[in-house]
């Protein structure tokens, strides 16, 4: 078995042991079902709390589409919190093996770096992608429930994109896990850079080309007007070309021992 | 394996923690690396592993830079750490594959290697659990897993109680023949019993490379030690007043006779103290020093 299998095994075990496994597709679970539930109960409960004064439900206002809800979901559920909880998920990923000494100590094993890196980025990126698909396939379901269907093709098209915007999430906080020695300053500064990211995207289509965040947005107009938008090309690649810059900058960072 | 440390340096901000140390360790050859608190062992230790890098000098081991070898290599930390989550047999079956064994051989060989290092009952245990001196054991035990050919440990035995510290030394006694040991401890008593060089570092500089022997001849006296019965004692003041010696005084639980000729005047003293009927517990021509004298000797500054 060669070290990244080794490597990835070790690090599936340890999500098992640490029940990451299953809180991170629960909790994506929760915040895929809040938003149809809420979008769907919300003027209900407004009305029968009802007399406050200065409230008004428009009656004539036109119950949103399925698709609308959908990529609601996306911009205001996990585009927020989900990003959160992803970053405090992975933030000890380098860190805690830089600051028990068992980074130092397997490197010690003929194990080259790339595997190391790779199957830490992997397995992260591969847990945070079945939560998603988790909370999304539980929005799918109650969005279609409760308003409109959505066309199928359209639905994983959209998450195929919002998996390009998390790839450069947890290749973002592993890098700054490398960097970094305390975990709160590496979840500070996950949380403000990727939020700014996700806060600035959609500006400018020629500043959207560079940067990754363009991607969940992308995954919204794709559900919403069933276009991915222009010049998406270029952004794909500069996000290829980001994550490839960040995944050498460890690798040096780690070659040179800086850690 | 060979192991060749050429002229190395490494400077912390504010302290150069190894200056330019070189020595050549042969193949099969064990050396204690000895030294007092803050020397720069660990460091030495460190570089050679590849934990950290040199800022002047390399380490060549048989002709070849240190990250083609790694797997002919055993490695123990001065505080070995695992991942708490895995058993001891766990642990072992990671390091070891790791090294790029197969499978079937390492559940032949961790049974075993668990059984020398006395975890054998503790295999299934979660290493969380471990105290200090199981997990230095669990830590041996993976340093030795993969049969490599250069070992190198920091502080190996000072976690250990004194039946786990038998245990190790016996255990790197079995495989001495067959692999470089370098070994870094400020225990001399358990380097002595394994190491046959020793290499004295203090500052990060080289103070001393010598073999036992070298180390224990030189330190030689001229004197004779004594150890008299109680009722005995008033005797000494007469020997202090003969004129071949020097000066009497107190060593251990007797008494160190400095003369200006040993082998000659321990006669002549023997002579003079059964004409007096004097008893002797013990008698020994020539003091030595232990290795603990010498080191401190070496290592505080007078």
């Amino acid at each position: 078995m060669n070290t990244f299998a080794v490597l990835s095994k070790k690090e599936f075990s340890q999500m098992v042991k640490e029940y990451k496994i299953l809180w991170l597709p629960i909790v994506f679970m929760l915040l895929g079902l809040t938003q149809p539930i809420m979008m769907y109960y919300l003027p209900m409960i407004l009305k029968s709390l009802g007399g406050v004064e200065g409230i008004m439900i428009d009656p004539t206002m036109a119950k949103p589409e399925g698709q609308e809800v959908l990529a609601s979901t996306l911009n205001s559920q996990f585009d927020q919190l989900g990003i959160i909880i992803i970053i405090v998920a992975a933030m000890s990923v380098i860190q805690a093996e830089k600051a028990n000494g068992m980074l130092a100590f397997i490197l010690t094993r003929p194990v080259s770096i790339s595997s190391y890196l790779g199957s830490k980025i992997a397995t992260h990126y591969l847990l945070a992608v079945f939560s998603l698909a988790i909370g999304y396939i539980a929005s799918y379901g109650y969005t279609v429930f409760l308003f409109s269907p959505v066309p199928i093709s359209q639905v994983i098209l959209a998450f195929a994109l919002y998996c390009l915007w998390l790839l450069f999430i947890i290749t973002f906080v592993t890098m700054l896990s490398t960097f970094f020695n305390s975990p709160a300053v590496i979840a500070l500064v996950s949380i403000v850079m990727l939020l700014l990211c996700r806060l600035i995207a959609g500006l400018h289509p020629v500043l959207d080309i560079f940067n990754p965040a363009g991607f969940s947005l992308r995954a919204s107009s794709v559900l919403i007007t069933g276009s991915v938008g222009a010049w998406w090309e270029l952004n794909l690649l500069v996000t290829f070309l980001v994550i490839l810059g960040m995944t050498l900058t460890m690798h040096y960072w780690i070659a040179k021992k800086k850690f | 394996m060979r192991l060749e440390i050429n002229n190395v340096t490494k400077k912390f901000k504010h302290k150069t923690a190894v200056n330019h140390f070189s020595m050549v360790i042969e193949e099969n050859e064990c050396v204690g690396l000895i030294g007092p608190n803050g020397a720069g062992k660990s460091t030495l230790i460190q570089i050679i592993a590849d934990i950290l890098y040199a800022d002047e000098g390399s380490i060549v081991l048989d002709g070849q830079n240190i990250s083609k070898k790694k797997n002919q290599i055993g490695y123990l930390p001065q505080y070995p750490n695992f991942y708490s989550w895995m058993t001891a047999y766990d642990t072992l079956l990671f390091m070891g594959t790791l090294s790029g064994i197969s499978k079937n051989q390492l559940h032949k060989d961790i049974p075993l290697i668990l059984t020398k290092v006395g975890l054998s009952k503790e295999a299934q245990s979660k290493v969380g659990a471990f105290s200090g001196g199981m997990k230095q054991r669990l830590g041996i035990a993976q340093a030795l897993l993969h049969k490599p050919t250069l070992i190198i440990m920091d502080e190996p035995v000072s976690a250990l109680d004194p039946i786990g510290r038998r245990e190790v030394l016996n255990l790197l006694k079995e495989i001495k023949s067959e692999t470089t040991i370098l070994l870094s401890t400020h225990i001399l008593g358990d380097a002595e019993e394994i190491c046959e060089r020793f290499v004295v570092i203090k500052d990060g500089q080289k103070i001393e490379d010598a073999t036992k022997e070298q180390l224990l001849h030189r330190n030689q006296e001229s004197a004779i030690y004594l150890v008299l019965q109680k009722d005995d004692v008033d005797w000494l003041e007469k020997v202090a007043q003969l004129p071949y010696v020097k000066k009497v005084e107190n060593y251990e639980e007797g008494f160190k006779i400095h003369v200006e000729q040993v082998q000659v005047d321990a006669y002549r003293l023997l002579q003079n103290a059964i004409d007096q009927k004097i008893a002797f517990t013990k008698f020994e021509i020539g003091v030595k020093e232990s290795l603990e004298d010498t080191f401190l000797t070496l290592v505080v500054d007078v």
